[in-house]
């Protein structure tokens, strides 16, 4: 198994840009559109951020992740529908049940906000290795040892991964019954995971021993072997992504 | 070997390298939660076990590191919920760190006491972001119900929430705390973790 990722390659502009102008415009947009009081503002930042995702050729992942977020949305029109506090004008009865146009209206916005933080956050995820925002991170003074854990994740869960497979097959023919009732499943739980764990800290271990002696805890400064380069006009794209969200919480403050 | 505080921010070598490992092993019990069909998520057994082993700050990290790195590479609504995971690894770390994973019914209760943590938690930013809900059917069915007979919102949310975490965390600190007390005790001082001798 490879690592899991949601990098989609390309060369297109939004790609170019670097991580952190991405990171502030995809945090600022999905906080504002939390924050703006009119669903419709939600839904142009959503509209905004589809077409940089459609820019950079990201359409069809991030209509996976919204598909994947079906049952949570399918959650807010069924609790609110039936339930906000808000519910006057019965809409239709399902099951003898009532579904209120205010709750669905609420449901609504709710889902538009989640599209969003998807979208939003899609700008940045889709379009950049998580090693090079580690690594525009640590240039900007993130600590090395907690860059190191990040980016080692991405080494240490496909070596993991793909042993699930293997200690499945292995625990089954001794005779460990992985299928039948929840009780037999959930005593299956321990077998599996006890030796995966165990192998994956020795290899810690052994990981902790060969940091050591390359210098990993030397105090000092740090060289970078493939710098991130921040783009043109960095600051004033990033001063666009925060002026989104400062608009966002004086217009909430204001007029909401 | 010193005694160190267990809010010392010196970590060693060892518990960095802890991290991802705690991080790759909430992926795997997710994943095998799903192959063995579970009802439950099983996606914070790393989290709780690097609190085991390496204190409160450890278990932290591991959980902050967990969501960031699962909001950057399969689902972005897990940044949101970055603060429970955090939350997770402190009361995991802390408890364990003042003897609770000394006998199998300190473990349950630690179980307990982690899954009200996350509950009380998670329910202001399902409150703030979704109005409530969860995302989990059967959690979602009873604030739905609890919300039709005037509930306040933040009950409703909160035992939604609670109603999943109470078995998914009491299993997942319980196996957690099994895998814990079977690992060699070299591995164990070396992470800095106390453990009652003779357990087994």
């Amino acid at each position: 198994m490879r690592a899991p990722s949601l990098y989609v390659p390309g060369r297109s502009f939004v790609h170019r840009a670097d991580p952190l102008t991405k990171a502030a415009w995809a945090f600022s947009t999905a906080l504002a559109g939390f924050i703006v009081p009119d669903w419709r503002a939600t839904a142009a930042l959503l509209v905004l951020n589809l077409t940089l995702l459609g820019l950079a050729g990201a359409l069809r992942r991030t209509a996976r992740l919204i598909l994947a977020s079906a049952v949570l949305v399918a959650t807010f029109f069924v609790a609110q529908g039936l339930s906000h506090p808000s519910n006057a004008e019965p809409l239709f009865r399902v099951f003898g049940l009532t579904f209120y146009r205010e709750g669905l209206l609420v449901a609504w916005v709710l889902a538009l906000r989640l599209w969003n933080t998807i979208a939003a956050i899609g700008v940045l995820v889709f379009t950049v290795r998580p090693q090079d925002l580690v690594t525009a991170l640590l240039m900007r003074g993130l600590s090395p040892r907690a860059g190191y854990a990040l980016v080692s994740i991405i080494q240490v869960l496909p070596t993991l991964s793909a042993s699930v497979a293997t200690i499945l097959d292995a625990q089954r023919s001794r005779g460990v019954e992985t299928e039948g009732g929840l009780r037999v499943r959930l005593r299956a739980l321990l077998p599996m995971l006890a030796p995966l764990i165990m192998s994956a800290l020795a290899a810690a271990q052994d990981r902790a021993v060969a940091l050591e002696v390359r210098g990993f805890s030397r105090p000092g400064p740090r060289t970078i072997l493939r710098p991130v380069r921040d783009m043109a006009g960095a600051a004033f794209w990033r001063a666009v992504g925060l002026g989104v969200l400062v608009a966002a919480v004086l217009w909430r403050a204001l007029g909401g | 070997m010193e005694t160190r505080s267990i809010w010392s921010l010196r970590l060693t070598t060892f518990m960095i390298a802890l991290i991802p490992v705690a991080v790759a092993v909430n992926y795997v019990g997710k994943a095998i939660a799903a192959a063995l069909k579970l009802p439950l998520w099983l996606d914070s057994i790393g989290t709780v076990l690097a609190a085991m082993l390496g204190g409160p700050v450890v278990g932290a990290l591991s959980g902050a590191i967990n969501n960031i790195f699962y909001g950057l590479t399969a689902d972005p609504v897990s940044f949101w919920y970055a603060i429970t995971s955090i939350f997770i690894g402190l009361a995991a770390g802390y408890f364990a760190y003042t003897g609770w994973v000394q006998s199998t019914g300190r473990a349950i209760a630690l179980g307990l006491v982690v899954a009200l943590v996350s509950a009380v938690v998670s329910t202001p930013i399902n409150v703030i972001l979704w109005q409530g809900t969860t995302g989990n059917a059967w959690g979602d069915a009873l604030f739905t119900a609890l919300r039709i007979h005037e509930v306040p919102v933040w009950l409703a949310s909160f035992l939604d929430e609670f109603v999943v975490d109470l078995p998914d965390k009491v299993i997942t600190v319980f196996v957690a705390y099994l895998v814990f007390r079977g690992l060699p005790q070299r591995l164990v001082a070396q992470a800095g973790a106390r453990r009652v001798q003779g357990g087994r």
